[in-house]
Parts: structure tokens; sequence; C-alpha cells
């Protein structure tokens, strides 16, 4: 365990940066025992010189994902100590204004998260961005070892592999995973899962800082030069605690490794250099914390503003379009592809002649081969790769190929693309859409039938957007494509063969709204509605071509009304005409139970003043069979609608 | 004791705006028996029985020959043979023409399409003998409708009874010469004028010429046809439908200073085998196969001599056609419609030269004749795409039995597949169908 040391004066250089690191987390913690800091730390103590190895080596241009164990490579990348413990006291000038605090900083490329193995694709996307804009920049992602369980990695090992993305995986290898030791959990070895991908690897420890400095930047170079991933191996040891004063590990062995920690070793071997050294950096850091601690937190408004309701003033007249909107779609993507070099389409099977298991894509990749990338079976890292091109400025349309499969990309929408805005304190935007086709009524059965739109709303900052068969669908995708923040897509499988307006009755007049994300409003043509109805995506379509049957059948003149935003629903033009009718019904394609009617409905009750009798129709709680007789039963269908009106509101 | 019921002039084709009275069956003060004919009615395209829809004595307010507008009251029938032999309401009392009431709101006439009811409606309406006329100008009629019209509820009630006033002929006369006879129009060419001169006397009008090669064109056309064989009708209304899908313009009309576009494609077929000049409504062509509108023309035309044309089956054409290919004709100029803006004439195919005339004449105040030959153009290379092409089949006919779309359609440029549908029957199916995802 003992090697002769020879601190010469290059290493005196790495040994201050790495003691400056390691005396901002002792402060840390010392802080944190003190009451002054809210939260948690995941201090580095123990594995600084993999921070400087890299993060330290890297240009201004390039960037780094990093996980909760963030402040060494935080401080190596950007110097900004302040920044960083003002982001920790959690006041308004810490680097993300105190939102972020330990686990989510942001500054200068420098990005961390504290999901494990999701900021792996995101940075493979980052990194894709500037291979396309051939910027000559490279990142690193730092993973603990205990990362090497999650799935994305493997997903965008594969894919930076497949499509020579540069970008260097360092693996710090502390041989924990919080209290879990290295031999429960992992099987086999490590380098061998990236090599099996084709990817070269290196390894290094942070006992020999010189050779880990070498051999990082050769690693480095490589990356740059050779527009080609890497994965690098830094085998260390934490030293304190996984957070505070959670550690089960047994103390001869940390002693053990404490004893071989290289800036213990100078202390020993040195004193007086390391006296002058730590003197000086604490006198400094104790300097800033004593300046912060007087400083001002952030204030709510400063935060969180107040999104305004959607208006509908203005309603213009609907006129069918004689395309179907599947080829509208295509229209309006192959536009945009050749016409906006930031614009990105990725997903799998969308190489054309094939485009798509819809022909959303189609003719895309005869377009701009290097702007359209099919991927592997991998919807976490499509969507990942795609909220790292949003982050780098370009403009990425994923799509999932069937809407059930986007419990895949979860982590993704909900940890990454909805948070980054707001936890790096609006510092960076992520304008990444996702679009993926949902609905039943083609047999296609439990898993690729569903709606799941109910899972899409509510998530913050992310748009939630449901097609119809009334609006022009390139109307709709011009303010998505618009958007500075995510957007999730829903369309319909079957609606994608019809006709815009294809099918008016005549006894109706068909509106929609001005706003960004039109509203559409189909009444009768002079009759007072009795009835308020709500259905959107491929159930407006359905319920459309029944409102003279719904007439007939149960005497009400029903007023439709379309929602195209379903995340944030036109409640206002919605409780203009329920408290007309006194009677609402939402339809929908998922099932009830805390679905798009709930929400509707309770938007309504909340804010109106007359009693609305309401009622919602949704998909029975069950998986959608194949078996049309009972797929007909389960999915909400004409006969059920029309009963469950009469029913209800006679 | 009183009134049992007013028959109104019915509104049964939104252009007729009046219609003649052909038959008077009694005399005032008749007893007439629930569900005997009273009197009927000619209109544009058919005639129409009125019944009683009650026992009683009738008194008529009309005369035969003479034209009524919609909702002007003809004739009342009574519960007492006494008020029937001396109801009569001079011209004088003539009252304003009927407003319709909706919860208190005056709503503007503007409503011309069709009125629905709902059944709940329909069952009080039977129940109480009401007639559906009551409604006109409505869009929905439902049972809170027809409740506040009978006063079940309390809302006001349309106050109803215009009396029948006689439209007088618009052309003026001139004294009839010596050694000539005068022949009084029928109720149905008076109309006829009215309804061509609408467009013609603008002078507008112009026709555009056209011919087609016919060589060999039957042998796939009778192949696809089940009766009509040598006959290019059925292919012509197929092709033209879908045409016009492309030419919005000639499935329109021309109405003040607006150009009005019809959303469906209603393609009308002029017939006149003893049964006068009918045109008759093969709906929404463009989305029905060629082997259907073979069997609709059939099915129409024999409604047409069995006289048992519904007021649907007349009504709504958005273009016509008018083929006179049996009558041995060259070629001729067809007159267009009111309410459209084109006509396509199809002469006789001349055997000798293997060649057919089409003819179509425009509104130009909706088009041009650079339109029109553009469209005829097309429709004859259409049509002339049906000769020997090696066995082709017509793409344009094939969709997938699952999820209806056409092989034109279709992006994969796999093309469909020939499959047995579960219930034995040949069919097409694309291959997202087929193989699935
Ligand atoms: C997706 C996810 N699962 C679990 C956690 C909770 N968690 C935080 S750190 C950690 C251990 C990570 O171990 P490793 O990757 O080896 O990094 P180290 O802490 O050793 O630096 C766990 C389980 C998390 N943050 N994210």
């Amino acid at each position: 365990m003992n090697n002769t040391l020879n601190f010469n004066d290059v290493n005196h250089k790495l040994l201050k940066t790495a003691l400056r690191i390691r005396t901002v987390e002792e402060k840390f913690l010392q802080l944190f025992s003190e009451g002054k800091l809210n939260g948690t730390v995941h201090t580095c103590v123990g594995q600084e010189f993999s921070a400087i190895a890299f993060a330290g080596q890297l240009k201004k241009r390039d960037f780094i994902f990093s996980n909760h164990r963030c402040h060494g490579h935080y401080i190596a990348f950007t110097g900004d100590v302040r920044g960083l413990l003002a982001e920790l006291l959690g006041k308004k000038s810490g680097t993300c204004g105190g939102i972020g605090s330990s686990q989510h900083l942001c500054h200068n490329n420098f990005y961390s998260n504290g999901i494990q193995g999701g900021i792996v694709p995101v940075a493979a996307g980052y990194a894709l961005a500037n291979k396309l804009k051939k910027a000559n920049a490279v990142g690193v992602v730092f993973i603990g070892d205990g990362t090497l369980g999650e799935g994305a990695l493997y997903e965008t090992m594969n894919i930076i592999s497949k499509w020579e993305i540069p970008l260097l995986i360092v693996c710090e290898n502390n041989f924990y995973a919080q209290s879990t030791a290295q031999k429960t959990n992992l099987a086999g070895d490590i380098l061998s899962r990236p090599e099996a991908f084709g990817i070269k690897t290196w390894k290094g420890d942070t006992w020999n800082p010189d050779q880990l400095m070498k051999t990082a930047a050769e690693a480095i170079d490589y990356v740059r030069e050779g527009v080609k991933p890497g994965f690098f191996l830094v085998e260390t040891y934490r030293l304190n605690a996984h957070s505070k004063g959670d550690d089960d590990r047994d103390t001869e062995e940390v002693k053990a490794y404490t004893e071989r920690d290289y800036i213990n070793q100078f202390k020993r071997d040195s004193l007086s250099y390391y006296n002058n050294y730590h003197g000086t950096i604490t006198e400094e850091i104790d300097g800033l914390v004593t300046e912060i601690l007087a400083e001002e937190e952030l204030p709510i408004q400063d935060y969180f503003e107040v999104q305004d309701e959607v208006k509908n003033d203005r309603w213009q007249q609907i006129e069918p379009i004689a395309k179907r909107q599947v080829e509208l779609l295509n229209q309006f993507f192959k536009e945009q592809i050749v016409n906006d070099d930031r614009m990105v389409f990725l997903g799998e099977d969308i190489l054309s002649p094939y485009g798509g298991a819809f022909k959303v894509a189609r003719d895309l990749s005869f377009l701009k081969p290097d702007r359209v990338f099919s991927t592997p079976i991998s919807e976490a890292a499509i969507t990942g790769i795609a909220n790292g091109l949003a982050l780098n400025g370009l403009k990425p349309i994923a799509e999932i190929m069937f809407g059930d499969f986007i419990t895949l990309a979860f982590d993704q929408i909900v940890n990454h693309a909805s948070k980054f805005h707001h936890m790096f304190n609006k510092k960076i935007k992520c304008p990444v859409v996702v679009r993926t086709p949902m609905g039943g009524n083609r047999g296609y059965g439990p898993t690729h039938s569903q709606t799941l739109d109910k899972f899409l709303i509510g998530i913050d900052n992310v748009k939630t957007v449901a097609l119809n068969t009334f609006i022009d669908p390139g109307i709709v995708y011009k303010s998505i494509y618009r958007e500075e923040h995510p957007v999730v897509v829903i369309e319909n499988k079957v609606d994608y063969g019809k006709k815009i307006l294809h099918n008016a009755l005549k006894n109706y007049r068909y509106e929609r709204s001005e706003s960004d994300f039109p509203v559409v409003r189909i009444s009768p043509a002079i009759s007072e509605p009795t009835l308020t109805i709500v259905a959107y995506g491929g159930m407006a379509d359905m319920v459309a071509g029944i409102l003279e049957q719904i007439f007939i059948e149960t005497d009400h003149k029903a007023e439709l009304i379309v929602p195209t935003l379903i995340s944030q629903l036109p409640i206002d033009v919605i409780k203009e005409s329920a408290s007309r009718t006194g009677s609402l019904v939402v339809i929908e394609e998922g099932s009830p139970v805390g679905g798009i009617g709930s929400e509707l409905i309770a938007s309504i009750m909340e804010s109106s003043d007359h009693y609305i009798k309401a009622k919602r129709i949704a998909s029975l709680p069950v998986p959608i069979p194949s078996v049309k007789s009972l797929e007909n039963i389960v999915l909400p269908d004409k006969n059920r609608i029309i009963r469950e009106i009469a029913e209800n509101f006679n | 004791m009183g009134l049992l019921q007013e028959i109104k002039v019915p509104l049964i084709a939104v252009n007729d705006t009046s219609l003649t009275v052909v038959e008077i069956s009694h005399a005032n003060g008749d007893h007439v028996q629930k569900g005997t004919t009273v009197m009927v009615f000619e209109t544009s395209k058919t005639t129409y029985n009125v019944e009683a829809e009650v026992d009683g004595f009738i008194n008529y307010l009309c005369e035969v020959g003479s034209d009524y507008e919609v909702n002007d009251i003809v004739a009342r029938i009574f519960s007492g043979k006494e008020e029937a032999d001396t109801a009569t309401i001079p011209p004088a009392e003539l009252q304003p023409p009927a407003v319709h009431h909706q919860n208190g709101q005056t709503i503007a006439a503007a409503w011309t399409g069709i009125t629905i009811f709902s059944n709940g409606a329909k069952k009080l309406m039977e129940e109480s003998k009401l007639n559906t006329e009551a409604f006109a100008g409505r869009d929905f009629v439902n049972l809170t409708d027809v409740e506040s019209l009978l006063g079940i509820r309390k809302t006001p009630a349309a106050p109803k009874t215009a009396a029948a006033k006689q439209v007088s002929a618009k052309e003026q006369e001139l004294p009839v010469p010596a050694n000539s006879t005068k022949v009084k129009l029928t109720g149905s060419k008076k109309r006829e004028i009215e309804y061509l001169g609408k467009v013609q006397s603008t002078g507008l009008t112009s026709t555009i010429n056209t011919h087609v090669e016919t060589d060999g064109i039957f042998i796939h056309i009778n192949n696809a046809l089940a009766v009509l064989k040598n006959s290019l009708l059925p292919v012509i209304v197929y092709e033209t439908s879908r045409l016009l899908k492309i030419y919005p313009l000639l499935n329109g009309y021309f109405s003040g200073d607006s150009i009005i576009l019809y959303n469906d494609v209603n393609i009308g077929f002029a017939i006149d085998i003893d049964k006068g000049l009918k045109v008759l409504n093969v709906r929404n062509a463009d989305t029905k196969q060629l082997s259907i509108i073979e069997n609709e023309i059939v099915d129409l035309s024999t409604k047409y001599l069995d006289d048992k044309l519904a007021v649907e089956e007349l009504t709504e054409i958005s273009f016509t056609i008018t083929d006179l290919s049996g009558e041995d004709v060259s070629f001729f100029r067809p007159l267009v419609n009111m309410q459209n803006s084109a006509i396509l004439g199809v002469s006789s195919i001349d055997q000798k030269l293997q060649r057919l005339y089409l003819s179509m004449s425009f509104d130009h105040r909706v088009t041009e004749g650079k339109l029109v030959a553009q469209f005829l153009k097309d429709l004859k290379n259409r049509l002339e795409s049906y000769r020997g092409n090696g066995g082709k089949t017509l793409t344009s006919t094939i969709t997938c039995f699952k999820c209806a779309k056409r092989l034109s359609e279709d992006l994969s440029d796999t093309g469909f597949a020939k499959v047995l549908t579960p219930s034995g029957e040949e069919a097409y199916i694309c291959q997202s169908c087929f193989k699935g995802f």
C-alpha cells in the first residue's frame, strides 16, 4: 500500500486544488453539524484527484454532467467556490439561487442531477449536439460504481458507441453504493461492460495522481480527436460517510484508506507546506462563509410565477382539409427539418423508406440524413438524448413508437426535462418535444392500445398536447415548436388516417379559438345547447361523429368542446358552456380514476358559482383486450356514451 | 267542438319555397277520416300527399293549379260540419308570417337546413298529431321544444296562422294571337324554368367539349359492373366525384357576392323515362366504390319508375350529370341547374370512330374555361385509362378492409395484399394491418 512519493512543484499545484476541494467539503460537514445547512451533502473527501484529473483538464467549451457527489467536479471545472458555498447555504447568490443545492448545480456547461443513471443519456445528447455543431468540444459524465446497476447507462453506451458520440464516461469506483459494498451488488467485472459495446477503456486511481492526470489527458484527447466515446474507471475511496452520519463500513478498512490517502501522506511528509496551504485556504473560505451567511435568500416571486390561464377570446370557423392527419404531420416535419438546422428527429424505426411505425417520419432521413437518428429500442436513452440536445441549443423531436412505452421514458420527462429550468434557477431551458401515438380500437391489446395521458398531465413545466381531427396538426406543431420548455404530444393511431374535419355534420357549427393551442367548439347550428361535452384526442373525433345520435336518443343538444392543451385545460371556455347547460360530461379514453375528467371537473367546481351536474365517461379499469367484442366494451364506445348520458342527464 | 288540424304547405326541399296544389280530394264540408289523402302537392321533384291526421270535416283555403308558399295554411279540419261549411278567412285577415320562438327569444329564420327530431320529440309529436312543419327553421327539436309548442311548458308557443296566399305568375303575359292555342304550364315545368333560368338567365354560362376514346373501354368496365354492362355512367359518376374533390369550385354555386362550396359531393344524374325529367342523387359519391355507385344508380332508377323516390333522393345535389348516350346524341349543351356551378353532359359513343363527347356547361361567375378544360382533360384521361390497360386493377377502388386506408393513400410503397377475411370474403389488407406492429 505504500508508494514512494515525490511531491514536486507540479503536484504542489495539484495538491493545492485538491486541498481546496477538501477544505470546502469539510466546511460543509461542519456547517451541517452546526445546523446552518439545509438538506444533505455528499462529500468527495478522498476522491478529489478524480475531479481534478478530468474536470480540471477540460477546456472551457467542454462540458460536465455529474451526480450527487459533484462538489469536487464543480470546483475543479468552474473554480466557483463562492457560488457553491452560497448555493449550499441556500442564498440567492448561490449558483442556482439555493434551489438546487448540493446535488443540482449548473454553471458554464456544468450540470449535475441527483438521479442515478439518468444524466448519462442527457450527457450523450449534449455531446451529440456538439458533434452536430462541429464544436470540437467533448464532455465528461461522472457516475459512481453503484450506478452500474442502472439500465439507462447501458442503453446509452450502446448508442454512443454506435453513433460515435464524443463523451467520456468516468466511473468513480469507491467500492460502495451508499451502504452497500460492491461485492453484494456487482456481478462480473466493470470494464468488460463498456468493452462489450466496443468502447475504449482506461483505468487509473487517486493514489497516483500524476499517472491519473496523464491517462485522463490521454483519454480526453482520444475522445476529442477521434470523435469517439470512452470509458474511464477510477479506483478511489471516500473517506467520509455516504452523506452525513451514515457509515457502516469496517473502521479498520476506512483507517487504512485514510492513511493511504495522498493528501494525508503529503500532510505527514510536508506538514509545514500543508499547514501553510491549508491555513490560507481555510481563511479564504471562512471569510466567504461569514460574508454569505449575512446574505438574503431568493424570494418566492423570483422562483415561481403564476402562469396565465389559456384565454380564447377570438373564434374562427373551421375549414376541412382534404389531407390525412399523418400527411400533414409529415409535411410539417419535412418543412421544418429542411428549414431549421436546429431540428433533430429521433426514434425507433424512423429511417425511410420505413419512416416510423405510423409513417410520420417518412422521407425525413432522405432529406436530412445527419439530423435523423434511428435509435435502438431504448426509450429512456432516446428521451434523455433528446433532453441533452435541447439543453445544448438544438430542437429535438423524439418519437416514442407507441404511447404505452412512454413509461420507460418517464424518468427523463419527470426528473430531467421537467426540472432543469427551475432547479437550475432558470439559467437554462430544455425545449424538448416528445411525441407518441396512443389509443385503442385497433385490436393491439393491453400494451399497445393504452391512453396514458393522465400520467402526463401535472408535470411541472411540461405541456401536454393531444392532437385531434379538427385542427391542422401543422398549426398545433408550429406552436409546439416555438415552445421553450418541454412538450409531450399525444397523437392518436386511429386519427392518423383521418382528414381534418372529414365528416362535418350539417346541423352543427365548427369553430376553433385562435390561441396557440386551439380549443375546438362544436355547437348546434342555432339551438341553445343543453349539455356540455368535453372530449379530446381520439375520443373527440368519435364523439363528434355521434352528436346527432346523442341528440336523437337522449334529447340533448350537446355542445362539444375539444381541448388541445390538456395539461392546462381551457377552464374558462368549458365553464362558460357548462354554466349555460348546467350539465357537463367528460369523455376520456384512459381509465377514470385520477384522470383528465377528474382534474377538469374539480377545476370547474372550485371556480363555478352554479350547480353543474357532472359525469366522467372513461375506459373500464382493466388492461385493454385484443378481442374486438371486449375491446369495444372496455373503451368508451358510442352505445355506452349514449346510455350513460341518457341515464345521468334526464 | 273546434279546429282539429291545420294543414300547411310543407317544406319538402329547401329550394321549394312554394308548392303547387295539383289535387283537392274532397269538397268543402266533407267528412274525412284519419289517414285519408286530403290533397296533393307537386314539388319541383315529386308529388306529396297530405293525409288527415284526425277524423273531421274539411275546409279548403286553396284551389287546384295554384302555388302557395311554405307554411301557408291551405286547409283546416273541424270537429263540426257547420264550422267547416262556414269557415272562410277573408284575405284582409291574413296575418304576418310566422316567427319561431324559443325560450322567449326570437330566432332569426336563419336555418334552412334539415330539422333533426329527437326520439322523445317524435313520440310526443305523433301522440299530439303535430306536423314536422311546425318546426321549420329549427336545427334540432327535442321533447322540451315540442312541449313548449304544445303549451305543456310555459314558454311562449309560436303564434301561427298565415293563411293561404296565392303566388302570382312572374312573366308578364302577352295577348294570345289567333290560330294558336294556349297550353298552361304545369307546376313542375314552371319550376324547371325557374331553376334553369336562375343560372342561365345571367347569360354567363358557357360550354366546353372534349372527346374520349372508347375503343376497348368496356372490357374492363364490364368486369367491374354487375348489371349496367356497356354503360359508362357508373364509372363517370365514380371518377367525376373524385375529381370534384380536386376541383371544389365545380362542386358549388354562385350566391349573392359569394361562392358557396359544398362539403359533400352529391352527384345527381338526370333521368327521363315516362315519369318526367328528374335528377336523382348519388350521395357522397366520392366515398363510394364503383359497385356501390352502380347499385345506387340501379336502385334510384327503379324507385323512379315505381314512383317511390324519397325527397332526400332528389335534393341537395351538388353536381349534375346528364347522360344522353342512349339517345343517339352526337353532342349537346346541357344547362346548369340552380345551386350548381356546372353540369356534365355525356353523348353517345360513335361506334365507327369509337369515341364520345363530354360537354361541360359552367357558370362563369364561379369559374372559367381554363379550369373546366383541365377538369375535362383529367376526366378524359381517367376514363381512357380503363381501356385495355393490360388487366391492371383499378387502384383507386382498393381499400384495406381493416383500416379502410386506400391503396392510393398507402405510404409504405409496398402495396396491399389480397387476403380472405375471417368471414371468407376476398379483400385487400394494408401492410400495417397485416403485419401489425
Ligand atoms: C435513481 C436513483 N436511485 C437511488 C438513488 C439514491 N442514491 C443516491 S446516491 C446512491 C448510491 C450511489 O452509489 P454510487 O453510484 O456508487 O455513487 P457514490 O455514492 O458511491 O459516489 C443511491 C442509491 C438515487 N439518487 N437515484
